[in-house]
């Protein structure tokens, strides 16, 4: 099992169970234009389960990028084991026996368990071989800590996904941390696996180990946790024993603020459906997905990571495999798997991740928003330029894009301005359904309220929106209706007037009840 | 014109300018060889001379005209490209006793056969085009060594034979200029209007510059590989025919080096490796520079060992330059 704790020794004569493993005092964290973490008071005692709650942006991965050694430019205090300490880099974090689990595997694919497992702590015999028989014994232990019982030979391809998230908690826990981080553990896990988590995570408190938890799953901080922190906009909104807090009043902790009138100023003129899904399935991802737009509608879909959001709408418009349904437009039937002439039918998606697959950042603005009216604009193979200047200086003065010319490259641009770029790109389609996947992640304030306009302005000329967004805000803002999505499967509907961020969260958790029923 | 700027309307802009200073250096360089090559022979800068440096670097220039394809958008390199012009040449000197146009016909599809399988694998099934083409190759050198015991194969050359006028196609005239430089010529410039003004073009380099964000922008991709790996095989598959038609013989080993001879003229002219940047015009550059790099070298008697040795130095050099500026751009997106 894991080594004990530094703080056994270091505490001297202190009551081992009330003592603080971690004490962070008056943490701040500036980026430019930004105050990402703002004067956080934070602790975690010895053997406890400390859940770090909060919606995106709030500020808790910032908080645990401070403690496992990212920035080395943090304000404030920190303590590990009562001694004051400086986290300057990964290196003295893992010194210091701070480990963190990420929601995203760190795993290499092709090699072997034990290699994952003992990634930069290979036992090495004479003359630099890797000694094979310690590394599997040591794989070995370490898989057991997490309760595996897995070949450590076989590779991480070999395994199913959530033996892998297992085998990345053994990985943390082989190098002995006394502080663990868990960022989002279960979100690859089924219901069983997470209990066998659990059962492991109650193991590691009574070593002593100091856990953070962070999760938006309600149900899981409820049954595992001991005390919850709730983070907004960079500020620390409070600590509670778990006994003390109702789901209820934790969602309010974490939304706060009412709707803002920008968003309520619109009157939705909703028409005649113009798309119909019915019975979608992508085994593993989503199972029997059955919805409708209409024009002039936004229908939000709300649900956590890993409800299959973005899976749903990627397979829907022909990027990704669909095992069965089917799905119509302006009833006449999509065509699976070829989103080319998906896009040429009217139906677009705006990609989540603009710099992995969504912009072509060497290239110019220019050509990045007539990027997808290639094949409209030409005739007989042959392109014709005449509407290229119109095209581009419309949607950048629409989007007010910020750039010195429509010929810089897009990658040259700030974060909002991109993500504009993005959407221009997909206005100029004149699509009739458009399908938004966290249109304004990582942008300013300025540039998420240009866009949000461009896609109100979108709806009232009669497209229909599907928007897939984590943003609570956002999503209730802009959203006449929401679908909220939890393990693949479509749970609740809910109309413009049921919508605040509260029930929203609620519902995403599978805790919310229309009133009327 | 919209995506390449290279129309009458030319917006102002940076990276136009920049890119055309980049092939002005190409063109610079030329310029210097040829003075170069005024001092080492009086004779050079003749007309007759300069035709000749056309002719000379005309079969290069054709297979480089098809290689900018698979490297614009992104797939690096065509290494199957000596295969195709062996192969597209064997079949038309074997296809010979059924007339010149039959020949000449085979031989083509002959090699369009090799473009069509590398671009369906690698537009297809996504393979890696180098080690695909370099598999292609090594497997097409195989089949031909195979199929005709390891020998050469000659054209009958009797008066008035299909044969005759085949070996006769390489020494072809229009008016002073030799059909082969007519030809590169024409590739060239169909190749710059292609790429600047077709559809087919602009999509080879979205696909270049980005194949993820080409996907989500709903381009073709597969479509779009597969043609350009068409293109560089229809015009090795000429290449070869040429090269045939010059040697008077069809044998498996027919167009070795050009590859990398080609790849070199590509990347010299400013077409990056990584895909999406780069224009016809440059290439055009970069296969004058080889050529006259070649022929001073041969001027010199410089022994063919050390000619490659020098080509491989210039394309390291040349690879290194255009990363270092890349990265002095702050340009770590690209």
């Amino acid at each position: 099992m894991p080594r004990a704790p530094i703080w056994k020794w270091e505490l001297h004569g202190e009551k081992f169970l009330d003592a603080s493993a971690l004490q962070m005092l008056g943490v701040s964290k500036r980026f430019p234009g930004t105050l990402a973490v703002d004067e956080v008071d934070f602790d975690v005692r010895v053997g406890e389960v400390h859940a770090l709650m909060g919606e995106n942006g709030a500020g808790k991965s910032t908080l645990m990028k401070i403690l496992t050694g990212s920035f080395a430019d943090y304000a404030g205090t920190i303590r590990v084991g009562g001694k004051e300490v400086d986290i300057h880099s990964p290196a003295t974090a893992r010194e210091l026996g701070i480990g963190m689990v990420y929601q995203e595997l760190s795993l290499a694919r092709p090699i072997s368990i034990a290699e994952n497992v003992l990634v930069g702590r290979l036992p090495v015999k004479r003359w630099g071989f890797v000694d094979r028989a310690a590394m599997l014994a040591e794989a070995r232990r370490c898989l057991g800590l997490v309760g595996l019982d897995v070949d450590p030979r076989k590779t991480i391809e070999e395994i199913s996904q959530h033996e892998a998230q297992l085998v990345e908690i053994a990985k943390v826990l082989g190098s002995r941390p006394c502080i663990l981080i868990l960022d989002e553990p279960t979100s690859a896990l089924s219901r069983d696996e997470v209990g066998r988590l659990f059962e492991i995570i109650r193991g590691l408190k009574r070593h002593g180990i100091a856990i953070i938890y962070i999760s938006h799953h309600l149900s899981e901080v409820f049954e595992i946790a001991d005390r919850v922190t709730v983070m907004r906009d960079g500020r620390k909104i409070g600590t509670r024993d778990i006994d003390e807090v109702t789901p209820q009043l934790l969602v309010q902790m974490m939304v706060g603020k009412t709707i803002d009138e920008f968003y309520t100023q619109r009157r939705a003129r909703i028409g005649e459906p113009v798309f119909r899904a019915s019975g979608l399935t992508r085994y593993g991802f989503f199972h029997d997905v059955s919805f409708e737009l209409r024009a002039g509608e936004i229908l939000g879909l709300a649900g956590l990571s890993g409800a299959g959001r973005t899976e749903l709408a990627r397979s829907l418009c022909g990027l990704d495999p669909l095992h069965d349904g089917s799905a119509a437009l302006e009833g006449e039937e999509l065509e699976f798997g070829n989103y080319p002439s998906t896009v040429a039918r009217g139906l677009v998606y705006l990609s989540e991740d603009r710099k992995e697959d969504g912009l072509f950042l060497r290239l110019s603005v220019k050509e990045n928003l007539l990027a997808s009216l290639l094949s409209r604009h030409s005739r007989a193979g042959v392109y014709f330029t005449g509407n290229d200047a119109s095209v581009t200086q419309r949607y950048m003065e629409e989007l007010n894009i910020v750039a010195a010319s429509p010929e810089v490259d897009t990658g040259t641009l700030s974060g909002g301005n991109q993500q504009k770029v993005l959407l221009g790109r997909c206005l100029a389609t004149q699509p009739k359904v458009l399908i938004l996947d966290e249109p304004s992640r990582g942008v300013d304030v300025k540039a998420k309220r240009k866009i949000h306009e461009a896609v109100m302005a979108l709806a009232d000329q009669g497209a229909a929106i599907l928007l897939i967004s984590s943003d609570l805000p956002e999503l209730v803002g802009l959203s006449d209706r929401v679908a909220v999505m939890r393990n693949g499967r479509i749970i609740n509907e809910m109309k413009k007037e049921e919508l605040s961020e509260e029930a929203v969260l609620l519902a995403a958790n599978g805790q919310w009840e229309p009133a009327h029923a | 014109m919209p995506l390449t700027d290279n129309g009458n309307r030319r917006m102002p802009s940076r990276s136009a300018a920049l890119s055309l200073l980049e092939s002005a250096g190409v063109y610079a360089v030329a310029a210097l060889l040829v003075v170069v090559g005024m001092f080492i022979s009086s004779d050079f800068l003749t007309a007759d001379n300069f035709l000749n440096i056309l002719s000379a670097v005309a079969l290069l220039g054709i297979a480089s005209a098809g290689m900018a394809y698979v490297t614009y958008s992104g797939n690096m390199a065509d290494l199957s490209l000596p295969a195709i012009m062996a192969f597209s040449g064997i079949i038309a000197v074997a296809a010979l006793p059924f007339g010149l146009p039959v020949a000449l016909a085979a031989g083509m599809l002959a090699g369009l056969a090799i473009g069509a399988m590398n671009g369906l694998v690698v537009g297809m099934l996504n393979a890696n085009p180098i080690l695909w083409t370099l598999a292609v190759a090594f497997f097409m050198e195989g089949f031909m060594r195979f199929t005709w015991s390891n020998n050469q194969i000659y054209p009958a050359t009797e008066p008035g034979s299909a044969g005759e006028a085949f070996t006769g196609i390489f020494r072809l005239h229009v008016g002073p200029v030799p059909l082969i430089v007519c030809v590169m010529l024409l590739l060239f410039v169909l190749g710059h209007l292609v790429m600047a003004r077709t559809r087919f073009g602009l999509e080879s380099k979205l696909v270049g510059s980005s194949r993820a964000a080409a996907r989500t922008a709903g381009i073709r991709v597969s479509r779009v590989v597969f043609w350009d790996f068409m293109a560089a095989a229809f015009c090795a598959s000429i290449a070869g025919i040429f090269l045939t038609s010059m040697t008077r013989l069809g044998v498996f080993y027919l167009g070795q080096g050009y590859d990398f001879r080609a790849v070199t003229a590509v990347v010299i002219g400013g077409v990056m490796l990584s895909g999406g940047r780069g224009h016809m015009p440059g290439v055009f550059g970069g296969v004058l520079v080889i050529g006259l790099m070649t022929n001073i070298m041969t001027f010199l008697g410089i022994t063919s060992f050390r000619q490659n040795i020098i080509t491989g130095m210039v394309f390291i050099a040349v690879v290194g330059v255009q990363q270092y500026r890349l990265r002095a751009k702050g340009k770590d997106y690209a």
